[in-house]
């Protein structure tokens, strides 16, 4: 496991050009390394034969094979049921930042972006991607087919941090422009008016979607574990304070974690999946938060 | 608070510096893009003034810290009011007793009119005063003493026939004196409100003669005190005084013991006294003393000594001037003189008939001459005729060589080292075998004489005492013999150069197990060799009469080396000391007296009965105080006697300016204590501040980087 979350390390993943290296990399990566098939088998027309493991269920298991050769099998089936998956992929200027010790955040969200389209569409499901900032840039309606991963690749790879976040406002747009109920995963920074944000994220809900919020944030973001005289430069208004961040950082510290639990209490009220994601850590957290909402939504 | 160096303060201008520092300094910081700046601005605020506050603070301790360097370098000092009541004087009074204060010119004693000025000098001080007096004649302190202890101490004293002890004044004086001043000190930088000084005076009264003026001279090492006084005690009229100085035996003869004595005029008046010696017994015919002023001349005294067929004895000669000056007790003068026991020897010279004995034989003579025997008979024999009745004369009997004939009579020759005579050979480089083997088989020999060795050899320069062959050996001659050749007559050759005389060769012996070596060559063989058995004793010097013995007896130390083979001389010995000095009496002058004894009990001229210590040779006679005789409780009586230090009763008037230089040399002001100035409104004193400086800035120092790095959170 620890060899193959190497594939998952953005650090790792980011020294790779190829996009579609990344996404294969990170999703079998992430596959290697889990217990063999926990998703598998939840369908009706029959694909293989395997050995039992601990801990499937028994109602999988071939008892007419078990007869014949007094060995446990366990049926695999082919999956019929497929979803649309809508990614939204936060492009603004303050997905830019990345300290030293990590991606940029837009990088990261894009290696997760990859990753999901990969495993989507993998699973016969539709994919699409909606890269925005202040409003839609771009956007890729949903297809099943295997090469639709190569557009969606494509446009992450041309993707390029502008302008400032106007979350609430595209989100809006996003639930009126969406006719398809499905499964929305929004990766974003969340940096902008919490309220409006909220008001966006329940208009979707309110369409019946299932939501994701992956909340990619930098390990400074979180700990701002700076020394020094720092003059700190917005990236997006351009702001700039000098200050001490030492003296600073208590209190930083203390006002992003209310700004995070209010994130996650919200949403969590909601029915909302949310997913913190530290862009220093592997991909793996988010990959599994969203395997086990599909399964939910199975 | 007052600056000795000013001009440093003009360094504290340099506080600019960080000022001008502080308002051009930039902070230098990084740029850094970021997202979340609005947490941050609600800290912005506070983090901003408490920079600047520990922006001001730094500055204001490193101008703090530049101000206090150059006040320190400027040497800052206090002005304190010390409380003048609670100030301690304390008085160190020497008073001279020795013998010479006993001097009188008619308007009474040296030591009364000290005595009258010591007690002036304490009752002239404060009521508060601690006195702490020396006696330098007993050398005696008494310590801690008020104002009527002390005088009541004064009073007390009395003149001892001692001289002034002026160095164990001064080294106790310093010791005291330092701790008086260190504890004064601590208490002085202590609590000011109960903080006490003691204030050091010293005071000598004498009459500063040169002998203890001499002594002052001799300190080396200066006292610091904060006051000091002294008194010399002098006469207005002429001195007149006169002494015995010195007296030595020049000889005892038909009955009559003759002295040379010393007698010195110390004084400016004539002197026309009388001079006796007197032994208890009997008195000298008194002899008449002219001496003009300062003038110093020797006499000579006989007295009657009662010597015929006595064995040793002490006789203690008392010498005196007749009444006549202001100082009696330097008339008298003690010796101790000893006057062995008459002593015929006859020696027996027994050779090849070659002459080879004619120097020794000289040598003899001369000793003879000298009255260090009172008769040598020298017989000279042929070997070959050596007869058995010539041993029955004999003393002692020196063989020139080992022959036949001297083993034909080792029998007789063992009966006759038995009966207490000495038998002495010198070798040859072929001593007859049947011969050697003879007189080794008698014990006769002290060393059994082998190979010859054709090589040149020196005398080792030390005795060879140390080792006997045997322990008991010498122990037992020293019993039995009433001299022991090894001891001093041995080591008396130490005094000459024998280590120049050369041999040109000897013999390898085996020493008897008995025997033990006196003297050695320097590679280690066997030089002379004794061993005593019954009440005599067998000499064996490795040697020939021809060869080496003869460079030994043309030498200065034939005269030591015969007195070693003939045994203890008639020598008339004295013994007279200064009671300054270690008495010591030599013990083997006493028959038997000494034998197997380390400690002896004497009685001193104070009275007082004390150990003796007994060492190889000598009796070692403890300090005693006081002039006149160390005797010894047992009999027969040893005697020694003690008298004044030459000059001690020199009555030589100090003069002032040496007197004054010499005070001024040895007692110095105390330059560590505070500078005490006087006002109208008393007495003021500036005390050094520096320390409190100092540790200011090693604070601050401190303090710096800790505002410099907790400020920044």
């Amino acid at each position: 496991m620890k060899q193959n979350r190497k594939y998952l390390d953005p650090l790792f993943l980011s020294n790779l050009a190829n996009m579609d290296l990344v996404a294969r990399c990170a999703v079998e990566g992430f596959f290697s390394g889990l217990h063999p098939s926990p998703f598998h088998g939840f369908s009706v027309e029959y694909s293989d034969h395997r050995e039992y493991h601990l801990g499937d269920e028994l109602k999988f298991v071939d008892w007419k094979v078990f007869g014949r050769s007094d060995k446990l099998y366990i049926k695999q089936f082919q999956e019929e049921t497929s979803t649309t998956v809508y990614i939204l992929l936060d492009s603004s200027k303050s997905m830019s930042f990345g300290s030293s010790a990590s991606v940029s955040k837009l990088d990261y969200a894009s290696f997760l972006a990859a990753a999901l389209s990969y495993l989507m569409l993998d699973q016969s499901d539709s994919a699409s991607l909606i890269l925005f900032a202040q409003t839609v840039i771009k956007r890729i309606p949903p297809r099943s087919k295997r090469t639709h991963l190569n557009t969606i690749l494509a446009a992450l790879q041309r993707n390029k941090p502008s302008g400032r976040t106007n979350l609430a406002d595209v989100l809006h747009v996003i639930a009126d422009t969406t006719k398809r109920r499905g499964l929305i995963v929004l990766i974003s920074d969340l940096l902008d008016d919490e309220a409006g944000i909220y008001k966006g994220l329940a208009h979707l809900k309110f369409l019946k979607h299932d939501v994701i919020v992956f909340h990619t944030m930098d390990h400074q973001e979180l700990n701002l574990d700076f020394e020094g005289l720092i003059q700190f430069e917005d990236l997006e208004t351009k702001a700039k304070i000098r200050t001490y961040p030492q003296s600073l950082r208590q209190a930083y510290c203390r006002r992003v974690a209310e700004f995070l639990d209010d994130i996650k209490r919200t949403t969590g009220s909601t029915g909302i999946d949310y997913c913190l994601l530290d862009t220093s850590k592997p991909l793996d957290t988010a990959l599994m938060a969203y395997l086990a909402r599909r399964k939910r939504m199975l | 608070m007052t600056f000795i160096q000013w001009i440093f303060l003009l360094g504290g201008l340099a506080v600019v510096g960080p000022v001008i520092a502080h308002l051009l300094a930039k902070p230098r910081y990084k740029r850094l893009p970021f997202t979340m700046l609005r947490f941050l601005h609600t800290s912005q605020a506070q983090s901003h003034s408490r920079r600047n506050l520990r922006d001001l603070l730094i500055l204001l301790l490193r101008c703090a810290i530049i101000v206090l360097i150059a006040m320190l370098f400027a040497r800052p000092m206090f002005l304190v009011r010390p409380e003048l009541k609670e100030t301690r004087y304390v008085h160190y009074l020497g008073l001279d007793n020795s013998m010479s204060m006993g001097y009188s010119d008619g308007s009474g004693s040296y030591f009364s009119k000290l005595v009258d000025s010591a007690v002036e000098y304490i009752r002239s001080a404060d009521e508060q005063s601690v006195f702490n007096i020396f006696v330098s004649g007993s050398a005696d302190w008494t310590w801690n003493l008020s104002k009527e202890q002390a005088i009541g101490a004064v009073r007390r004293l009395k003149i001892v026939t001692d001289t002034a002890h002026i160095g164990d004044f001064l080294s106790a004086f310093n010791k005291t004196a330092r701790k008086e001043q260190l504890s004064g000190a601590a208490q002085l930088q202590g609590e000011r409100s109960g903080s006490s000084r003691d204030v050091i005076s010293i005071s000598v009264i004498s009459d500063f003669t040169p002998n203890t003026l001499d002594q002052f001279m001799g300190i080396v090492e200066p006292v610091t005190v904060d006051n000091i006084d002294y008194k010399a005690i002098v006469s207005s009229k002429a001195i007149n005084n006169a002494a015995i100085t010195n007296a030595r035996v020049m000889g005892a003869a038909g009955g009559k013991l003759t002295v040379n004595v010393t007698v010195a005029n110390y004084g400016q008046v004539r002197q026309n006294r009388w001079l006796t010696a007197n032994t208890g017994t009997s008195k000298s015919t008194p002899v008449e003393i002219n001496l003009s002023a300062n003038q110093r001349r020797a006499y000579q005294v006989s007295i009657d000594v009662d010597m015929a067929g006595h064995e040793d004895m002490f006789v203690p000669v008392e010498l005196s001037l007749s009444d006549g000056d202001g100082l009696e007790a330097d008339d008298m003068y003690y010796l101790s003189v000893f006057v062995p026991e008459r002593r015929k020897v006859n020696v027996i010279l027994a050779d090849n008939g070659k002459d080879e004995m004619f120097l020794l034989k000289t040598a003899m003579n001369a000793l003879s001459r000298m009255n260090s025997y009172d008769a040598i008979t020298i017989r000279q024999v042929l070997i070959s005729d050596f007869a058995r009745s010539e041993m029955s004369w004999a003393d002692v009997i020196i063989c020139s060589e080992i022959t036949e004939r001297l083993g034909e009579i080792a029998p007789q020759l063992k009966n006759f080292v038995k009966a207490g005579g000495t038998l002495v050979f010198f070798m040859t480089d072929k001593p007859s075998p049947g011969a050697v083997e003879e007189l080794w088989s008698q014990n006769v020999l002290p060393a059994l004489p082998k190979k010859c060795v054709r090589q040149r050899a020196y005398i080792q320069p030390k005795p060879y005492h140390s080792q006997s062959f045997s322990s008991d050996s010498r122990l037992a001659f020293q019993k039995t013999v009433n001299w022991a050749p090894d001891d001093i007559a041995a080591k008396s050759l130490t005094n000459y150069r024998i280590d120049r005389i050369v041999l040109t060769g000897y013999l390898e012996c085996e020493p008897h197990p008995d025997s033990s070596c006196v003297w050695q060559l320097q590679n280690g063989i066997g030089f002379v060799y004794s061993r005593c058995f019954g009440n005599g004793a067998a000499i064996l010097v490795n040697t020939s009469v021809d060869d080496s013995l003869g460079s030994l007896t043309k030498s200065s130390a034939s005269t030591a080396f015969c007195r070693y083979l003939l045994g203890r001389s008639n020598q008339v010995c004295e013994y007279g000391f200064a009671c300054n000095e270690q008495a010591m009496l030599p013990v083997w002058n006493i028959e038997g007296l000494f034998t197997g004894k380390k400690q002896f009990r004497v009685e001193g001229p104070d009275g007082r009965k004390r150990r003796a210590a007994v060492t190889e040779s000598f009796l070692l006679i403890p300090a005693s105080f006081g002039t006149g005789w160390i005797r010894t409780l047992t009999k027969p009586t040893m005697y020694a006697g003690i008298n004044l230090p030459p000059g001690e009763t020199d009555m030589t008037k100090p003069a002032p300016e040496k007197l004054a230089g010499v005070m001024n040399r040895i007692f110095l002001p105390d330059s560590h204590q505070s500078v005490i100035t006087a006002d109208a409104t008393g007495s003021k004193e500036y005390k050094p501040f520096w320390k409190i400086f100092a540790w200011l800035i090693i604070l601050l120092l401190l303090i710096d980087p800790v505002i410099a790095n907790r400020m920044k959170r």
